[in-house]
């Protein structure tokens, strides 16, 4: 079986990185291509072939890890590493979109009126939706630390519960900013207000829902035994990444919904 | 809130009651549903879990004992074949590494300090 003197992990040849690049490559071309000559083929092929790659190759690693039992000691410490890295990563994408904000509405310019919100700009209450948003996201937060205590506790019925729990909040925080996107007084076309409003909050709405599915993805290998009290890496990486989430929507709330109101 | 807590609470009292008549197993996947690694663990981490319960490190994942590398106390070098290379680092902090091909048999000393180290069997699991 294991014919070798270390406890590292040689991954077996795979097709996914290949399909994975040019996925991408199908995705950003088709994505110029749309702007500029209103066609979706090449757009719709790079998604189809990004998503089939990130199927496969994460069904791959659990197959790997949780099957063949790959994931030694040393192996998970790279993962989690790895994991820290990515996250940090997404600290620094954010990071450039406060940047931007802040360096707008700082010193707002004599077009914008020489104050923040701009002139004609009616910026959202924090105080209703948006302080519901962060109550949700909080107790998402409980919730999920609540199904990582379940799991390694071994109770197999809270930790679905929670896990469900933590899933249906992230569902119900994209549903209310779904409705605040439609129902607001202003556009991304409103000047620099709303270009720093939408991008940095639609870009963290994403991460939401990237986030959600990862939970709903180990919720489904929760449900059909994938982890041991000990061992539950992926829904360790999914937990972190869950509250790095809450914690981006922090900062946005305070600094755009709440100062910048 | 309330009927999660109550829920939380029947659960804890349902497991109770289950632990008392299963003392020896707190976890497990008669007790709470998730199994453990000692019920699930399957190939290499397997290997590695059931070698570390016995102090063994088969694989060299931790840090290698320390010996003092005198005639009485030699450095032991496990491997796998007769021979295995070893570097040397003198004095804590040097950066020129004094490498060596250790042989089976009796005890060599550094070419450049002296340390004894002496090549011992390992076996391999598998």
């Amino acid at each position: 079986m294991a014919h070798q003197v270390h406890a590292y992990h040689m991954v077996d040849p795979s097709p996914w990185p290949l399909t994975g690049a040019v996925g991408a490559l199908l995705l950003t071309s088709g994505l110029a291509i749309w702007m500029h000559f209103h066609n979706m083929t090449l757009l719709a092929l790079g998604l189809i072939l990004l998503l089939l790659t990130m199927y496969q190759w994460w069904r791959d690693i659990v197959r790997e890890g949780t099957f063949q039992g790959h994931h030694t000691p040393p192996v998970q410490k790279g993962l989690r590493y790895g994991m820290i890295l990515f996250i940090t990563s997404e600290v620094f994408f954010f990071l450039g979109f406060f940047w931007a904000f802040y360096h707008s509405s700082l010193a707002p310019t004599p077009e914008l009126g020489g104050c923040w919100p701009p002139t004609g700009i009616t910026p959202l209450d924090p105080f209703e939706v948006p302080l519901l948003n962060t109550a949700v996201l909080l107790a998402s937060g409980v919730t999920v630390t609540w199904a990582h205590h379940s799991i390694m506790e071994g109770h197999r019925k809270e930790a679905i519960q929670s896990l469900t729990l933590t899933i249906l909040l992230g569902f119900y925080f994209t549903f209310l900013q779904a409705m605040e996107y439609y129902e607001a007084p202003f556009t991304i076309a409103d000047g620099v207000y709303g270009s720093t409003f939408f991008v940095a909050t639609g870009f963290h709405g994403l991460h939401v829902i990237i986030g959600s599915t990862f939970l709903a993805i180990c919720l489904l290998r929760q449900v059909l035994y994938h982890f041991t009290s000990e061992h539950h890496f992926g829904f360790e990486a999914a937990a972190w990444y869950w509250h790095f989430v809450d914690v981006v929507w922090l900062f946005l709330y305070i600094s755009i919904y709440w100062w910048g109101s | 809130m309330a009927a999660r807590l109550l829920l939380r609470s029947a659960v804890r009292a349902a497991a109770a009651c289950r632990s008392v008549r299963t003392p020896a197993l707190s976890r497990s996947m008669a007790a709470g549903g998730i199994p453990t690694d000692e019920e699930q663990a399957t190939g290499l981490e397997k290997v590695i879990m059931k070698a570390m319960k016995h102090g063994e490190d088969p694989f060299n994942m931790m840090k290698p004992k320390h010996y003092a590398g005198s005639k009485a106390d030699p450095h032991l070098v496990p491997s796998i074949t007769n021979k295995r290379i070893v570097g040397c680092v003198c004095e804590e902090d040097n950066t020129a590494v004094v490498w060596f091909w250790l042989h089976e048999g009796e005890a060599q000393r550094c070419p450049s300090c002296g340390a004894h180290y002496k090549l011992v069997p390992h076996e391999l699991p598998h």
